[in-house]
């Protein structure tokens, strides 16, 4: 398994945790990544807003640098996927946009040839790898945590053309968190959204949003909360304690992570590899728990 | 109709096509089917905290005729991109590419829009990216850069002045200034 690794902006600006833990455990798994050489922004969600031609143009160009490679795309930003999933529909469906947006990609020495396959990364561990196999390597089991999943809008939905997951019931994230030792379940506000698009017009509501997610997680039980997007993990996480401040609720607090911190942690790898020390939401005492190390 | 200095690389045609693409997405917005069901503003998280935001009563202007309205409001800007109406609308109208289309509309005819998207803009501009790589703040307070982590480099588009000349003139062909 070898594809091309596409960072988009989020990741490679400030998600570093996310990156590091990728980089340790995907290839421990087998799966070789590959980076990518003049990759760009996706065009989501600024120029899809403000330009079609421009968002599906900077979807292509990418694309197009990973049919040149000669491997299969694979973003790690549920925005990106679902960006690439939508241009190449309309690139099949639109010859004209093909061509205008080949026109241009000529000017950059790429060409787009509806070669590029697009892989999400819970398909990659789910499908490819496997529940099995993650099992299998898992040396520190998570002591049975519960965990709840957000897989995220746009890894769901529109289901006209994302089909990494079924759109009501997604399950692939929840049995990789099984597969970790950890429990999860399902819970009514499971695929709700994060709100983090709505922070360009509103910084309250975009908040309330997050916050309302995280108040169902914490009263149902869960020790915390489990995704694979950047966007999602920046805002329960990253924005948690101003959503404390917006709710007025200093009790609100729920360990965040990435899924692939995780998973690196039940392979035994050390938190500092995994970025963890970058995750705002996280105590030791969570981490103790994982590790199944006594606190008192 | 006017167009900008940075047009003049664009092919006349791309210009033709862009326009063509706009007059075809608002064709798409084919807001007549809408029953005004009311499952959009009921599974829009947006609307439950916000006052004035709904996505049954933007569509319903929509069919009404009040494009310009809607063009210069700011409800259009505000939409988590959930894509939860898209998914449940029962006539397959999707209040969300509604929006979309409202929003590529207003920016290419010149109504105000949220000054987040010019940053964004001359993000990808300069670097390719809508934000270029940042030190991080870590839990203890103390800050990281991709270099500090052992991340490798980040390469942006290799002839930038090619990228940027094809970005301008794809968003500036054919925009009233």
């Amino acid at each position: 398994m070898k594809y091309a690794l596409f960072l988009g902006c989020t990741i490679q600006s400030e998600e570093f945790g996310y990156e590091a833990s990728v980089r340790e455990v995907l290839p421990a798994l087998g799966v070789e990544l590959l980076d990518m050489k003049g990759a760009s922004c996706c065009g989501f969600p600024a120029f899809s807003s403000i330009s079609k031609l421009g968002w599906h143009y900077l979807s292509a160009r990418n694309m197009a640098i990973a049919e040149e490679m000669g491997f299969d795309l694979l973003p790690l930003c549920n925005g990106c996927h679902l960006s690439f999933i939508e241009t190449i529909h309309y690139m099949e469906t639109d010859p004209d946009l093909k061509e205008i947006i080949n026109s241009n990609l000529e000017k950059e020495g790429l060409s787009y040839n509806s070669k590029c396959r697009v892989v999400h990364l819970l398909e990659v561990l789910h499908d490819n790898v496997k529940p099995a196999k993650i099992r299998s390597s898992v040396t520190h089991p998570l002591n049975g945590i519960k965990l709840a999943t957000h897989t995220g809008c746009h890894a769901l939905r529109p289901s006209s053309l994302q089909k990494i997951d079924d759109p009501e019931q997604p399950q692939k994230l929840d049995e990789l968190i099984r597969a970790l030792g950890a429990e999860t379940f399902d819970y009514p506000e499971k695929n709700d959204c994060c709100g983090s698009q709505l922070s360009v017009a509103s910084g309250v509501s975009t908040l309330k949003i997050a916050g309302e997610k995280l108040n169902a997680v914490k009263s149902y039980g869960f020790e915390g909360l489990v995704t694979t997007c950047p966007f999602c993990f920046k805002m329960f996480d990253g924005r948690q304690r101003a959503i404390r401040g917006v709710l007025k609720d200093r009790s609100l607090q729920v360990p965040v992570f990435y899924y692939t911190q995780l998973l690196g942690l039940a392979m035994g790898l050390k938190p500092e590899r995994l970025g963890l020390q970058l995750n705002q939401s996280l105590d030791d005492e969570i981490i103790m728990k994982i590790r199944g190390e006594q606190n008192d | 109709m006017n167009k900008s200095t940075s047009t003049s690389e664009m092919d006349e045609r791309e210009v033709e096509f862009i326009a063509f693409m706009l007059q075809r997405s608002i064709s798409e917005m084919a807001t007549e089917v809408c029953d005004q069901c009311g499952v959009c503003p009921s599974v829009c998280p947006v609307s439950r905290h916000m006052d004035g935001f709904n996505p049954r009563l933007l569509v319903a202007k929509v069919s009404l005729g009040k494009i310009e309205e809607l063009l210069r409001s700011k409800e259009i800007w505000t939409c988590t991109s959930c894509l939860k109406c898209k998914e449940r609308c029962p006539e397959d109208i999707s209040p969300f590419d509604v929006i979309l289309i409202l929003r590529n509309l207003a920016y290419r005819a010149g109504y105000n829009y949220p000054e987040a998207y010019d940053d964004f803009i001359t993000g990808v501009r300069e670097t390719g990216f809508i934000s270029a790589s940042q030190s991080i703040r870590m839990h203890d307070g103390s800050k990281v850069n991709r270099e500090d982590l052992g991340l490798p480099t980040v390469s942006g588009p290799q002839d930038m002045t090619v990228f940027r000349d094809i970005i301008d003139g794809i968003i500036k062909a054919g925009i009233r200034k």
